[in-house]
Parts: structure tokens; sequence; C-alpha cells
């Protein structure tokens, strides 16, 4: 390693200048020792009194990136609003992303580094970060580079293109992102599929808006996956054109649950969990055999296909599947969307690739209302060259971790000893590793397990930008920047990288920035150098810096998502239903699902997630099991009674919800609580649904397939009023009484 | 006849929100959490049905397994023509604003008798049982336009009245006159299918008039003659399939 040239003592004179206000207070940092009477004659920047400013930054609360405008007012951040110019969300924001702000003004934050006595001790000692930042570079610098290991989750893209060129240059291996929410939306199905039948590595945009007939498999796309607010919007659009003497869209919905998505579809169909893609299969045949698609290359793939068989299995009637086939196929612009939980089995890539080709039967690539591949992000190098990892990548790691070959792991934007499947065995292999650093705002589950914590600032206190990759139909450069002064003693990620980067010569040659601003400023030739097009002008390098914020991002003028192109030679179709472990103890089908509060579990710290209403239970604070009440009655257990569910692999507590819309054999759970650690609204708080999967994975595409387990439910004889909106009084003395007849 | 100097414009605000396009998505809940200071109660509170949100999504099962559906419906106070709220406050600490057309609470005369609460037909109305905890350093999300409320006052939606206020004092020192669609309460303006749509039913070229005049409108709870100022568009169907 070329860091030969620096000694310890000249690290230190130069962390000095980085943490020079920490080394001259001398004591633990104190926010209250720098409060003073300030007059306004010196006003801070753009801080007008009792006027509220708006900045443009982007959303970090999920991958979708979209555009917010924060309202600003003495200094404190107010408000989270949409950027109506940005491609993605077009004014809109989710509840999730408005909760940015509880994530920035959480009670539980971090304020300074941390060394914690032993893991697992709580027992945490505050740092100074000239301290903080010598120890990380002290163990990155003295720990032989290939036993270094980098575990992210979901960083923004200028932050990995940061770390993956900081660990290239000191001769680590590359960074391991593993994130749940990935795994649960269908991320490297997608892409995977894509890849075999057009032939890109890309995710698909479905043209929602403009689509008058939409059949959704399992999908997710109105909650948590891809890009919700952007399909929120097309949905809207969907259904407005009735006022505007259009045609009113309508929506076909086939999953086991009726989903968030699902309830506002004209019609569900329910069906039994990872048969999505029989129901696909079947649909594809009847539109070749009634002479309705319009595109009959794949054929062949349908050649073994029986409809009445899996009309059988999927216990939907012939002749409904014909009426259906009729609709779709009847339809000026039909459109078909694969969900996460089609992708979420071993035979989900089959599932995803049968969803797709009805697109291709009905020939709506590229066309208004139809599949497009989102615009390639791939484009001046902006994009990091790390993928969202295998989840047999992330064992690789784990395995190393275990068999003593890591000495140094970092970890950020990821809480894995809360999220990996406990059949990993991460916190076991966590326990072989000499020092463990994360770069959590809060002391989660993986904080508890590590040696220091090292808090960076929240997204927005943070410089960076995100190259979309789906969600919008141009090429788009979301631009993050911090609409506040940081509010405790954190650091910008990015600045502790370029900042070691500094020290080490071979890394200095690749990462020169000193800082962010200058490492974001230095973007904007790599823009120009992109020769396109966009919302502002780029030849003067100050006034695209200035527009690149203001704007809150650089999108190009004209639409450049692209037609997808069938490069995909028709095989007969095969094995596109789920294999689920657990024998007939276990009858229950296990379908956990992504919370639209808490998602998967990064909302949990927020008080206005954990009270939010899940919409379709009105539940909220606790873990509950939708069961059909057929079942529940079978079963013995009603409303607000807490039950065992156990599944090959762990058991956790709920209280189940009698759910009338969910498949008798399938039970489904929330993620998101569960949390032993994460701040006083997260901790001790219902349960964990990710301890119940197991680690098979979906063939092809290698990703977790969280669909993949039985489970069977014991009740408990206790009862726990899960706290929600609805009130079942009247219904349970309807009930009693045999109402209405 | 001119009007009195200092007197706004006449305005009949109205909120329209189409249930076609409503996704159940809770965008506009947390917009009013943030936007309004609404505290959080916590577990226990919320199961005791003291939740605390002005806006929330009502779901209602239709049918039943499998042809069973859900529905959506956010509900807020309906500022009411007629509000069978208004007359039964001791201390006229809510009264109805002839010039808006609103419903309006005043915090400050509220002694918490709750016969509002009582009163209301749509369930719009939260007391504050305790004093709202905001623990440091979450008070820093606080909008300065919009009062924390104190233990043992009631309180309920206001259309967002400071963002009101604000649009109206701007168009005043302008000399001009409110644009449609400058007004937007925080639900209307989170929503991401644009499902709720805010404006001035008194300007016949406004969004929320045409949209207003749809054949799929109701109101909640209309035969009471409460006269609400919100208006639903009733979701659609499909049929042979």
């Amino acid at each position: 390693m070329s860091n030969k040239g620096i000694t310890r003592r000249q690290f230190l004179q130069g962390t000095a200048a980085l943490g020079a206000a920490v080394v001259a207070s001398g004591c633990t940092i104190n926010l209250k020792g720098s409060e003073y009477l300030e007059p306004y004659v010196r006003a801070p920047e753009h801080a007008l009194p009792g006027e509220s400013v708006w900045y443009a930054t982007t959303c970090r609360q999920c991958p979708a990136a979209c555009g917010l405008l924060v309202r600003v007012h003495q200094g404190r951040a107010k408000k989270i609003e949409g950027n109506p110019l940005h491609p993605v969300n077009e004014g809109k924001v989710c509840a999730r992303g408005q909760a940015s702000l509880q994530v920035l003004y959480n009670p539980d934050r971090l304020r300074w580094p941390v060394k914690q006595r032993a893991r697992g001790s709580r027992d945490f000692t505050g740092l100074h970060w000239n301290e903080a930042l010598n120890a990380l570079f002290e163990k990155i610098t003295a720990t032989d580079p290939q036993r270094i290991a980098f575990l992210g989750g979901e960083m923004p893209d200028s932050l990995l293109w940061i770390v993956e060129k900081f660990l290239a240059a000191i001769g680590a291996p590359p960074p391991v992102l593993y994130s749940t929410h990935y795994a649960w939306e269908g991320r490297r199905v997608l892409r995977a599929v894509n890849r075999t039948l057009f032939g890109k590595d890309r995710l698909p945009v479905y043209d929602l808006a403009n689509a008058d007939v939409v059949f959704s498999f399992g999908g997710g796309f109105l909650s948590t996956e891809l890009s919700p607010v952007h399909y929120n919007r097309a949905f809207g659009r969907m259904r407005g054109r009735q006022d505007r003497g259009g045609p009113r869209g309508v929506v076909v919905h086939f999953e086991a649950r009726l989903s968030q998505t699902g309830a506002p579809a004209d019609r569900w169909i329910p069906i039994l969990a990872g048969t999505e893609g029989l129901i696909a299969l079947a649909l594809g045949r009847l539109l070749l055999d009634m002479g309705l698609a319009r595109n009959p290359a794949v054929r062949p793939f349908y050649a073994g296909v029986n409809v009445d068989e899996i009309a059988e299995l999927v216990e939907v009637e012939v002749g409904r599947l014909v009426d259906l086939a009729k609709l779709f196929g009847e339809a000026e612009r039909p459109l078909a969307i694969p969900g996460g939980v089609v992708a979420a089995h071993t035979g989900g890539f089959n599932a995803v690739l049968a969803v797709q080709l009805l697109n291709v039967l009905m020939d709506n690539l590229g066309q208004e209302g139809g599949l497009w591949l989102a615009p390639n992000p791939q484009v001046g190098g902006l994009k990091p060259e790390t993928e969202p990892a295998s989840l047999s990548e992330v064992q690789a790691l784990v395995d190393r971790m275990k068999a003593g070959e890591v000495d140094l792991l970092l970890i950020d934007g990821s809480n894995p000893a809360y999220s990996l499947p406990a059949t990993l065995g991460f916190p076991e292999a966590l326990a072989q590793v000499d020092t463990v650093i994360t770069f959590s705002h809060f002391v989660d589950e993986t904080a508890v397990l590590a040696d220091y914590v090292l808090p960076v600032h929240t997204p927005l206190e943070s410089w960076g930008y995100q190259v979309v990759d789906n969600g919008t139909d141009r090429l788009t450069i979301a631009c993050q920047q911090p609409v506040v002064q940081p509010y405790f003693d954190t650091r910008d990620m990015g600045d502790i990288f370029l900042f070691l980067a500094q020290a080490i010569d071979a890394a200095r040659e690749v990462l020169p920035w000193q800082n962010m601003i200058e490492f974001m400023k230095s973007r904007v030739a790599v823009l120009q150098q992109l020769g396109m097009e966009g919302n502002f002008p780029l030849d003067n390098e100050a006034d695209a810096w200035v527009a690149w914020r203001q704007f809150g991002g650089w999108w190009t003028a004209e639409p450049t998502w692209e037609a997808p192109q069938l490069v995909w030679q028709p095989s007969q179709a095969t094995g596109v239903t789920a294999e689920f472990e657990g024998g007939t103890e276990y009858p229950l089908l296990f379908y956990p699902y992504e919370s639209i509060a808490l998602t998967d579990g990064r909302g949990a710290n927020a008080p206005w997630l954990q009270e939010l209403a899940d919409p379709m239970t009105t539940g909220m604070w606790r873990t509950w099991i939708e069961i059909n009440p057929e079942t529940a009655k079978e079963l013995g257990v009603k409303h607000d009674e807490v039950v065992k569910v156990i599944s090959p692999y762990g058991e956790v507590e709920a209280i189940v919800y009698e759910y009338p819309a969910i498949h008798p054999h399938v039970v489904a759970m929330p993620l998101g609580q569960g949390h032993t650690d994460y701040g006083r609204y997260a901790a001790q708080r219902g349960a964990n649904p990710l301890r119940l999967v197991g680690s098979k994975t979906v063939p092809t595409a290698d990703d977790l397939a969280w669909l993949s387990v039985r489970v069977k439910i014991v009740p408990t004889g206790r009862k726990q009023k899960l706290p929600r909106l609805e009130s079942t009084v009247g219904v349970d003395r309807a009930r009693e009484i045999g109402f209405p007849g | 006849m001119t009007k009195p100097k200092g007197e706004g414009e006449q305005h009949q605000w109205t909120m329209v929100i189409d249930l076609d396009k409503c996704t159940g998505c809770a965008a506009c809940v947390t917009a009013c959490y943030a936007e309004n200071n609404v505290p959080v109660v916590g577990e226990e509170e919320v199961s005791m049905g003291r939740h605390m949100g002005w806006i929330r999504i009502e779901r209602y099962w239709e049918g039943e397994y499998p042809d069973v559906r859900a529905r959506f419906i956010p509900v807020l106070c309906q500022q009411c023509g007629k509000a069978p709220c208004e007359p039964v406050c001791p201390v006229f600490a809510t009264y109805h604003s002839e010039v808006e057309h609103l419903n309006i609470q005043v915090y400050n005369r509220c002694i918490g008798t709750r016969f509002c609460a009582n009163n209301c037909p749509y369930i719009a109305r939260v007391f504050n049982w305790f004093a709202p905890d905001f623990p440091e350093p979450l008070h820093e999300q606080l909008n300065p336009d919009v009062t924390v409320r104190s233990r043992g006052i009631m309180e309920k939606c206001t259309f967002c009245i400071q963002r009101i206020r604000q649009v109206e004092e701007k168009a005043k020192m302008e000399e001009r006159p409110i644009a449609d669609g400058e007004v937007q309460p925080a639900c209307a303006q989170a929503c991401p299918t644009d499902a709720i749509i805010f404006g001035d039913l008194l300007d016949p070229n406004s969004k929320v008039a045409e949209v207003a005049r749809s054949r799929r409108g109701f109101k909640l709870l209309e035969d009471l003659g409460t006269e609400p100022a919100v208006i639903y568009l009733k979701g659609g169907d499909i049929y042979g399939v």
C-alpha cells in the first residue's frame, strides 16, 4: 500500500484542520456552548428573519430519487415538499419522504463519534472527530487491504463512486451492497429478465399514465416498489382521463393478498402466492389461441401451456380467464406489470419473464402506454460500477468473515444485523472480525455489534447526486445538497473518504478533491461532456453549478428511455411457480411484505411513520399477522390475539388481524418492526418477519427468495389490542347477534 | 356594494376528493402532521381512540372473500356550511367565517368541553388529552406559522388557513386576485395522484369548480344538511370480468 509517504503525526495535523472546531473546544462537543445572540446585520446566507427559503435536493428514503423542495425557516428544515419540475415525482412526495425531517431531527441521533467498550455492551464513549478519523485511518492503513471489507446499502451514487474508487486504490475488494428493499422490489430479477429478453441490463419503466387496461401481478408500484410516487402520479393521470373525455384506465390485480396497490384496482383476483407466473402463462396462451396476440413471435414459449390445468391449479375458472384475456387483448393499450412478489421465489425469474412476455405479445414495447427500458444510466462514468450484490456475494462476504479473513469491516447505509436472513449467520461472523466501524446516524442493531460508530450527516445535510435508474422517461442526474447546517457534530461521509484519500498516495491520484463541494463541482464538467440538451444550459460551468442545485438536478430536454427490442429466442416455458420449505406441519404460505410506512424497517424510528395507519389494516406501532377470517376460525384465533408464527427457521409473535382479502392458505406480515435498538420509537416493539425467512435464492438473478417458507400458527392465549384507527366494536357486535342474518 | 376596507375577497374554499384516484398512500396524512404540528400520541393513546390526525384514510371492506374490495375515503373536517359543532360551543371557540366560508377553531377560547366533537358526525375533531411531546430536537421540525396546541384544547383540520392567509396577503399587496391553484393545503400539495383538488368554488374557471360539476360527485352524510365544503367523486368500476 502506498501510504508510506505520510506519518501518523502528519495525518493528525491534517485531521486537526478537518476537526478544527472540535480541537478548539477541547472538551465534549456541547452545542449549547455555541449558542449566542447574533444581530441580523450578520445574518447567515439566505436567512431572512421570518421568511422561509426553499432548497431543492434529492430524497434518500428510498432509491427512487424523487426531487424535493425543503422549506427552511431561520436555518431549520420545516417541511418536505415535492419539486414540481423534477421528472420523477413532479411535485409530489410520499409519507416516507416527508419523514426525512424526522431522520434529521430525531432525538435518538448520535451526536458525535463513539467507541464501544465491548461489543454489545451499549457502553459508548464519545470521541473527538480527530480521534475517530485517526482510528479509522490507522485501521485502514494498518490492515492488509485484502482483509478490508465494505458492506453498504442504498448509498447515493456519488458516495458509492468515491468509496469504490478509494477501495480500489488501496487494493481492497469492492464494496458489497445489500438492501432488503432491493430484494422486495425484485430489482435484480427485473434486470435479469430484461437482459434475457431485450439484451439490456436495465430496469423497466411502465407508461402507466397512458395505459388503458393494466394487469398488475402482485405489483407494489403504488406502495414501495421501484418509484412509487412516479407511479402514483401516473395512476392519477390514467384515472383522470375520464374527466377529459377519454377512457377510464382500469386495473386488474392478481395477488394472494389484496395489497394497498391492489385496493384501488377494479378487480382483485385472489390466487395462491407464487402462482402469478401461471396466470400469465395461461393468459398468454389464451391471447394466442383467441387470435388477440399482436406479436405471436414468442409462440414457442407457450407450447406446453395447458390452460385447463392452470385454471384448476390457480382456482380461477377457465371462463373467467377467457374474459380476462379478452379484456386485455382487446384493449387499445394493455400493460402487464410484475411486482416484487412475482420475482421473490425459486420460479421468480421465469414468472417475471412470463409476465413481461404479455407485453411482448401485445406489442406494447416502446409504445404509448407500454413497456419501456429506463434511460441508460451508464453515461459519462457518473454511475458507480458496483451493483447491488447477489445473495451469494453477501454469503461469500459472511463466509470470509467467519473464516477470519476480514480484519476490518466498514458498514454504511445498511443495517445487516437486522436485515440479513438469520441463516447467513451475520452476527456470529461479525464476532470474527477484528474491527467493525459503522457510519450510522443511530445506534442500530449493527452499531451495537460494532467497535466504532462514526455518525455521518443525514441526507438533508449532505452533498451527493443520483443517476436515476427508473421511474422517469429521461436521463436524470438528481442533485442532493445540504438544506441546513449540520445539526450535530457529524461529518459528510464523502468528506471523510476524500479526506482519507488525501493521505494515501494511490487514493489521492483518483480522488484529488479536498471535499464534497469540490467533487460535486467537478461533476458539472462531466455533465458537459455528455453533450446533451437539458433543463438548463451547461456551457458555463459556474452557472451550471448554480442551476444544478437550483433545479435539484439535471435532466435531458427530450425523453431518452428506450424501446425494448426483443433479442430472445423463445424456448418452452419452465418452472414459474414457487417451491416452499417446510413440510405438512407448516400449512400456511408465509407472505412478508414491505410496510408502506416503515419500508423494510428503516422508517421505524420516525414517530410520524410509526403512527401512520397502514392503509389496509389501519394498524400501527406493532406487528400484526393477516389471516383470512375462515382460516382464523379453523385455527381458533380472533382479532387482537397474540399468536406464535413458526417457520422452519425461527419463530416470532404477532397480533392477529382477520383480513378479509387474503387467500385462506396464505398469511401475511408487514416488515419493519422487531428492532432491539434503533432509538426509542423503534426499539422493543413488534416482530421482525425476516427472522422467519430462509436464504433460498432466485435462480439466474441470485437474489433472496423471500417467498419460500411455510409457517404454522400457534395461539398463545394472550390478548393484545392492535393499536389501530378502525374500530371493530360494531362489527363484532353485529357478528355476535348474527347480523345481517 | 363596496367592500369594507381591509376585507379580503369573498371565497368559498372547497376541496374535491376523487375516490377513483385515491390509492390510500397516506402522503396526505404525513403532510398534514408536518404542516400543522399535529402531535404523535403513542401506542397506548391510539389504542384508546385518541389518534390525533386531522385527516385519516378510512378503509371499507366490501363483499366477502373472494369477491372482496377495499375502498379508501380520506376524511377530514368537512368545513360544513351548517356545522353541527358550532352552535354547541359555549364559548364561541368554534364559529363560522362568513368571509372564508370556513369553520374556524379558536384555540385560546377553547375550554375543552368537547361538545363540538360529540356533535360532529364526521368524527373530524380531536382533543389534546395531554400536552404534546416533541422531544428535543424534534421541536425543530415545528411549523412556525401554526400554533402548537396545549392540553385540554380541541383541534381539527383548518384547510391550512395559514396558507390561505399567506396567499391572500400576498395577492392583496400585489393588488391582484388570487390565482387558481395558488392556495394549496399540505394534503393536496403532497397527494401523488392529484386525488385532492383545492380551490375557490366562487371562481367558475377554477379547477375545483370544474371537477365539482362531475356527475360522480357526492357529499358525506349529505342528508344531515350540514352542507360540507368537501365534495367526493365516487370511484369507478368495470363490468364483465
